[in-house]
């Protein structure tokens, strides 16, 4: 089912070692910097679970604010109104947002939507996740929900907040990060390249689009829906306007792209670079001059963007990893 | 037996009719060759043959199974693929990766790779596996075509104009594999623009011309044929 060179990645000491290390920073840092990290590590979480939609089958999917709002949502409205362990309704909302996924990847097959109608369909899609969580007082309503206080008890979904939250996120970027090798080692990874890079070819030699298409968008949507669980956890307060708005999704994208679309650790580097950034550019500037970072900002998006179009990862490997088979040889 | 029957399939886009009651078989091991002026509707037939083009009318039957409407990727499983005239390229994987992919159809990854490599090699791009298909010569594309085709393990192979656009010698590969293909028994449908090519190859040939069936005989029978001529030169000045 799977190539060897997951495997290989599973085994690999380096990987465990960065894991190791990087769940020893909260030991050293401030509740600041972890706070940071631990947003930094949601998106990579996020941004890895979209890569398998976006970047690997090519198809931008601005739906996933409603799979994120999904998981947050309705798992909490669950916990709140009616008292349903978070643990189920993870499972509940994981299940709802695979459901979602499989319909939205059957309307763009069955109507043959282009990339341009894709992007418009998910977005309306999301739109309308808004709409609803906003109107509807089950959900939250304009107001949002408050989760009760978590006092770590890991049974009701409760990590302890800060470190444990940390830890949780860790966890679960690193398992999505490596759903990303897996399947970039596995016949759907291959089946996925070929309907983004030519779809017509791909049907040529056996490739079942609709299939694939719907199994990339399930997973996706379930991953995201659980990082969405996760993070309402972490926040406490299930906020409608962060957590079922496109907006996110925009920073989701932005963060795979810069990364690098399509590669297992692109979206991951792009998100781990940039939220830091993002949140020390707001922090030391944000007093002093209003929007200064959001500027800066930009401008270093832009930077990296004309520099590297297909990502910083590709540019890395470059620099670094020279002897990469993905390369030109020179 | 005949592999491949194609029965009376007419094909209408708007007011203009395609192709017009085609019918022909092919023989399982045979090389049918389909020539006709550009134009024809060779290739709508070729859509409708592999499932790419749903014909308006008339039906097509695969190894004893009526195929007409089964997708294009349910049929490659079934042991008929084709390969497309507009070679098509792949923006951000390498020849191997596209074989690979191609392999899949019936092969468990761990196999694949190893496989598309030796396909590769066969069509002789062993040297070009890293390459993306769009730096490749168009000579290596059109190889690439076979090589994709003959990775998924085949019946019947579709051609759509493999040779167009290569030089004599340049052909020479192409119809050295397509030969040695077809001793281990593969059938071939190929349509050519390049008539001596196809000359050399198709044990029969059907002629096409405005979407209709004008000849149908052995390669040596077709050039004599008058409507044959007819519809590539025009008429005879003293007939």
């Amino acid at each position: 089912m799977i190539k060897d060179d997951f495997f290989k990645t599973l085994a690999s000491p380096w990987l465990w070692g960065i894991v190791l290390l990087g769940a020893m920073l909260p030991m050293v840092l401030s509740s600041y910097y972890t706070h940071i990290l631990t947003i930094a590590l949601v998106y990579v979480a996020l941004a890895s679970a979209w890569n398998i939609v976006g970047g690997m089958s090519g198809q931008i999917s601005l739906a996933h604010s409603l799979f994120i709002g999904t998981g947050a949502m309705l798992s909490a409205a669950l916990l709140v109104k009616l008292g349903i362990n978070m643990w189920a309704g993870l499972v509940i909302a994981a299940a709802t947002a695979g459901l979602l996924g499989a319909i939205i990847a059957w309307i763009d097959f069955r109507f043959q939507l282009g990339h341009l109608s894709f992007v418009l369909i998910t977005l309306a899609f999301a739109e309308m996740a808004s709409i609803v969580v906003e109107g509807w007082d089950f959900l939250g309503g304009a107001s949002g929900l408050l989760l009760p206080q978590d006092t770590g008890n890991f049974l009701d979904f409760q990590f302890g907040g800060g470190r444990g939250a940390f830890w949780v996120m860790l966890g679960l970027a690193t398992i999505i990060v490596l759903v990303n090798v897996a399947i970039l080692n596995s016949p759907l990874g291959y089946y996925l390249r070929t309907i983004r890079d030519n779809e017509k070819a791909a049907q040529a030699i056996g490739v079942n689009v609709l299939r694939q298409k719907t199994t990339a968008m399930v997973i996706s949507a379930v991953l995201t829906s659980i990082v969405g669980t996760a993070y309402v956890r972490y926040l406490t307060f299930a906020d409608p306007y962060l957590l079922a708005s496109p907006v996110i999704t925009i920073e989701i994208v932005l963060f795979a792209t810069v990364g690098g679309l399509g590669r297992a650790y692109g979206p991951a580097l792009g998100a781990l670079l940039l939220v830091p950034l993002g949140e020390v550019l707001r922090g030391k500037l944000g007093g002093a001059v209003p929007g200064l970072h959001y500027f800066i900002y930009g401008i270093v998006v832009i930077v990296v963007i004309l520099a590297t179009p297909s990502g910083l990862l590709p540019l890395f490997e470059r620099l670094f990893w020279r002897r990469s088979r993905m390369l030109p040889k020179i | 037996m005949a592999l491949l029957e194609v029965d009376k399939v007419s094909k209408r886009f708007g007011g203009l009719l395609a192709l017009n009651g085609v019918s022909f078989a092919v023989e399982k091991g045979g090389i049918l060759g389909i020539i006709g002026p550009n134009g024809a509707g060779k290739t709508t037939l070729f859509g409708v043959i592999s499932g790419f083009i749903r014909p308006s009318s008339g039906d097509v039957h695969f190894d004893g199974v009526r195929i007409t409407g089964i997708s294009p990727d349910k049929l490659t499983r079934r042991g008929l693929v084709r390969s497309f005239q507009i070679v098509q390229t792949f923006a951000d994987m390498t020849a191997l990766d596209v074989v690979t992919t191609a392999a899949l159809t019936r092969r468990p990854i761990r196999e694949a790779t190893d496989y598309a490599a030796d396909v590769l090699t066969r069509v002789g791009l062993g040297k070009k596996l890293d390459e993306t298909p769009a730096t490749l010569s168009l000579q290596d594309k059109k190889l690439l075509e076979l090589a994709k085709c003959v990775a998924t393990d085949p019946q019947c192979i579709l051609l759509d104009e493999v040779m167009a656009g290569l030089t004599m010698a340049e052909t020479e590969a192409p119809i050295g594999i397509i030969r040695e293909l077809n001793r281990q028994g593969v059938t071939f449908v190929m349509v050519e623009h390049v008539i001596p090519v196809i000359m050399r190859l198709a044990t029969s040939m059907v002629v096409i011309n405005f979407g209709e069936k004008i000849a149908e005989a052995a390669p040596e029978e077709i050039v004599k044929d008058s409507k044959v001529v007819e519809a590539y030169f025009g008429e005879h000045l003293d007939a």
